[in-house]
């Protein structure tokens, strides 16, 4: 039987695209296969580990429970990928990696995207904000002291500069 | 292989013709719907109507007394609304305690209520706010008050063509609470959640209800009336309110917890939210 696909064009890391997805493909999905953006990655695959998080029209979503097929065009979709070139970005991953806060590295794209969410909303968060924004992203290896203490490092510094 | 028809409506009445057909349903965040549809629960699935796209649906406002809620509102929308905020703070606490961030950017009201879960977390706020389901199909509108909409888990009075709309709240002050105990503090799926909402109009009323405690959420008709006919809220009547509540719960065990701290817990999370509301 042949296959439905539909066409879609939306934003993304900041270009207008357009690409082919069957009705079932997940937005995490289209961004490894479409279009090789393999930063988000799938976990559990139910929404419950946050390591294919994403930003969709500026707030986090989990890619692995949203539709490629229901983006429109005036949705933007931003991936790690997309913040390469940003300063926040940038200063939140290394400071993950001063900390050692990556140890099978995993969930950490995941970990980065909304700590820059978090950093990007609230400059100076207290340890409970970061606790509670990070609430949705799990780390198997269980290393949060360590990432929580990357995220208080990367806010102190972003405010000093 | 999918052979999944997927169909973008512009209109309601079009999403509507279109949930006519059999083994077709509405999608809007997707959060439940396609964790479940990997769990392989729709073999038969044939098509997916997105109604995430309709406007109607996402926006929060007033309408002469009434304040609509549309249906395809996020939690984490209805959870930073400030009128929500300001005269039904049980919807917004619940709203905000709803899975994590990236689940709340999601996941929409409409889902969490059609979705029909005992441990649904909008829905015992929504019960404590009187609210009327507003229902749009292919024949016109009716609206239902909630506490008659849910059948047993996973079934409602919703008919085939049938998509939830928003609502339909009075526009009244309420002081209000949500409390729920999962496996961890955040992120986690009900053990038991509670909503109570109480208000006064020269006399005062309380609303109760909770989840996980039975096939459907509960209302506390008991525990309100109670409350309604006691003179203050002292320790003896919040004590009492809180016994009555755990007789009202009727839990089963499951994976997520027992019957016995289910029908315990009851008690205690009326106990705290009348203690915060005091």
């Amino acid at each position: 039987m042949q296959e439905n696909l539909i066409k879609i064009s939306f934003s993304l890391n900041g270009n207008a695209v357009e690409t082919e997805v069957s009705p079932e493909l997940t937005v995490l999905e289209m961004l490894r296969r479409n279009f090789r953006l393999t930063a988000a990655k799938e976990g559990c695959g139910k929404g419950e580990c946050g390591a294919c998080t994403v930003m969709l029209n500026e707030q986090p979503i989990n890619s692995c429970i949203k539709l490629a097929a229901t983006l429109n065009k005036a949705d933007s979709l931003v991936s790690v990928e997309g913040l390469n070139e940003d300063k926040l970005m940038k200063n939140i991953q290394d400071a993950y990696v001063e900390e050692g806060a990556v140890q099978c590295g995993f969930c950490i794209p995941g970990m980065t995207i909304t700590s820059h969410y978090l950093l990007k909303n609230n400059p100076n968060p207290d340890a409970h904000a970061i606790k509670q924004a990070l609430s949705g992203n799990i780390c198997r290896c269980t290393g949060y002291r360590k990432i929580e203490a990357a995220v208080k490092k990367a806010a102190d510094r972003s405010s000093k500069s | 292989m999918s052979n999944v028809e997927f169909i973008k409506p512009t209109s309601l009445q079009d999403a509507c013709e279109a949930l006519m057909k059999p083994d077709y349903l509405a999608i809007a965040g997707g959060s439940d719907l396609i964790v479940k549809m990997r769990n392989g629960m729709y073999p038969n699935l044939k098509g997916l109507v997105d109604i995430s796209g309709l406007p109607p649906l996402n926006t929060i406002r007033t309408d002469e007394n009434a304040v609509i809620i549309g249906s395809g509102c996020t939690m984490n929308q209805i959870a930073k609304d400030q009128l929500i905020k300001d005269y039904f703070p049980a919807l917004a606490k619940a709203a905000s305690t709803v899975g994590a961030l990236q689940i709340r950017n999601s996941a929409t009201i409409g889902g969490n209520v059609a979705n029909a879960s005992p441990a649904g977390d909008t829905i015992p706020a929504l019960f404590t706010l009187v609210a009327d389901i507003m229902i749009i199909g292919c024949n016109g509108r009716r609206q239902i008050p909630i506490v008659e909409f849910f059948l047993s888990p996973g079934k409602t009075k919703l008919a085939p063509g049938e998509i939830i709309e928003g609502f339909k709240l009075l526009l009244r002050k309420t002081r209000g609470e949500f409390l729920k105990l999962g496996e961890r503090r955040a992120h986690a799926i009900s053990k038991i959640n509670m909503a109570v909402s109480t208000w006064n109009d020269g006399k005062n009323h309380y609303r109760i209800a909770m989840g996980s405690v039975a096939p459907t959420v509960l209302r506390c008709r008991e525990a309100e009336e109670y409350l309604e006919s006691s003179e203050q809220l002292d320790d003896n009547t919040i004590a009492r309110a809180a016994e009555i509540v755990s007789e009202t719960a009727k839990p089963i065990s499951d994976l997520r917890s027992t019957k016995a701290y289910r029908k315990q817990m009851a008690g205690v999370l009326l106990k705290r939210a009348l203690q915060n509301l005091r």
